[in-house]
């Protein structure tokens, strides 16, 4: 029952991400960088969860974020649906490594790991855009575009960690109350 | 990791690169279809954002009002005896061209519309719109405002299109400098130092072009493209020789990062 709470919980919270962060505008300070959640949420989720749940989790971050970033342009797509959900799997993969950090409510990995999976998103998602488009675009707006939104995710995140473990036990779930309580 | 998981994982992968291997039309098919689940927030919050945003405009005395509505109601006045003035023109033009054995120039709808959300994404530059299928938009479609040319439409849903703007590197548009017979290429840049600005650039000019500052380039119209000609798309900011050929960098007519409200050209009156 408690995974598929959490599972529940995390689909909400993915659309949830994905409709704040378009509403948040491109920093003009950083250069155009803009501020990305769904990498936190989903990491969050990835070390918390039994590791098929996190496979559920991973398949469907990447799959909503495809369709969101699906840009098609005279019938041509640049990149396909399926490279965010290899990519999430594989990051999921190894933040699911760290389950036993967060067990013993340790933020840190998750803060590092949100900071890491935001900024590493961006790039693979850049490297893929040179691969097709071609030719290398090495400028100071480029690095900026993908270290700020993993610093800024490094910041929200030990707030969303307060928040998530806070809602945690109120869910209607037994042992989280007792696990709370043993605390 | 234990037999089970990695089956699991390999039957993820599997079924990524099987999406992957999908056609852009059944891709495009999902994401409309997402659009279409995500459009009642987008516009609820859009609402929000417009509310918040305008409580400052929206204190305004009575006076004020009313001059701004003698104002208006002088403009559009002013508008429908144009509008009628270019109807009867365009009317003789295609007469005239029918006689000439030209073919008729075609007239297009203006669907106006208005901007849900802007820069989504952090390399590609495109808005979201409040007008889709329902209404009449279609893929591939120009969307411009009263100054010049915004950008065309891509993916489509029930009530919501994504517009792919002139500042993004893949919208290209065949297109023309004024004065002169130069022809080139217009897209967007890759990523811009200046997120505010976005300039856009004209490629395969010739290498001596007369091109000074200043000159306003406009769309071309080739066969089968997407854009009809005539539309403004900006104004020459440099000229560039280069070894082979010549290249441009224009600043666009419109202010892509503050315009709210566009119109679709939605195909023949």
């Amino acid at each position: 029952m408690k995974p598929l709470i959490d599972l529940l919980a995390l689909f909400i919270g993915v659309l949830l991400a994905f409709i704040i962060q378009n509403f948040l505008p491109p920093m003009a300070d950083l250069h155009g960088a803009h501020v990305l959640l769904v990498p936190m949420v989903f990491c969050y989720a990835a070390m918390v969860l039994p590791f098929p749940a996190m496979l559920a989790a991973a398949f469907f971050t990447g799959f909503l974020s495809d369709l969101f970033y699906l840009h098609v342009v005279a019938g041509k797509v640049e990149i396909p649906v399926g490279y965010s959900i290899v990519f999430f799997v594989i990051f999921g993969c190894f933040a699911n490594g760290f389950r036993p950090a967060m067990e013993s409510r340790n933020s840190w990995p998750f803060i590092l790991l949100s900071t890491l999976g935001t900024s590493l998103f961006l790039l693979v998602q850049f490297l893929l855009i040179t691969f097709i488009r071609g030719g290398i675009i090495v400028a100071p707006a480029v690095g900026w575009r993908i270290l700020a939104p993993g610093l800024i995710a490094g910041l929200i995140a030990p707030l969303f960690y307060w928040t998530v473990s806070h809602m945690d036990r109120l869910l209607p779930d037994g042992s989280r109350k007792l696990r709370s309580v043993n605390r | 990791m234990n037999r089970l998981n990695i089956a699991l994982v390999v039957a993820s992968l599997a079924l990524a690169i099987y999406l992957s291997a999908l056609s852009p039309s059944s891709m495009q098919s999902m994401q409309s279809g997402f659009m279409s689940m995500l459009s009642p927030f987008l516009k609820t919050g859009t609402a929000m954002q417009r509310n918040i945003g305008s409580v400052g405009e929206r204190l305004k005395t009575l006076d004020e009002l009313e001059v701004e509505n003698v104002q208006l109601v002088a403009e559009n006045r002013q508008l429908r005896a144009s509008t009628r003035l270019l109807g009867e023109l365009e009317t003789e033009n295609n007469k005239l061209r029918m006689a000439l054995d030209y073919r008729e120039r075609s007239s297009f709808k203006l669907l106006a519309a208005r901007i849900i959300s802007r820069d989504a994404s952090t390399w590609w530059n495109t808005i979201r719109i409040d007008r889709g299928f329902e209404d009449g938009v279609e893929a591939d479609q120009p969307v411009l405002t009263d100054l010049g040319l915004v950008g065309k439409t891509t993916t489509v849903s029930k009530n919501e299109a994504i517009v792919v703007l002139v500042s993004d590197e893949t919208c290209r548009i065949a297109a023309k400098v004024e004065g002169t017979k130069e022809h080139g290429i217009v897209s967007g840049m890759r990523v811009q130092e200046d997120a505010v600005g976005g300039l856009l650039q004209m490629n395969f000019l010739s290498k001596n072009a007369p091109i000074q500052p200043g000159q306003e380039v406009f769309t071309a119209g080739v066969a089968r493209g997407s854009f009809p000609p005539g539309i403004l798309i900006g104004k020459v900011k440099e000229f560039i020789p280069r070894t082979l050929d010549g290249q441009a960098v224009i600043e666009p007519c419109v202010n892509l990062m503050t315009t709210e409200d566009v119109f679709v050209l939605v195909g023949k009156k």
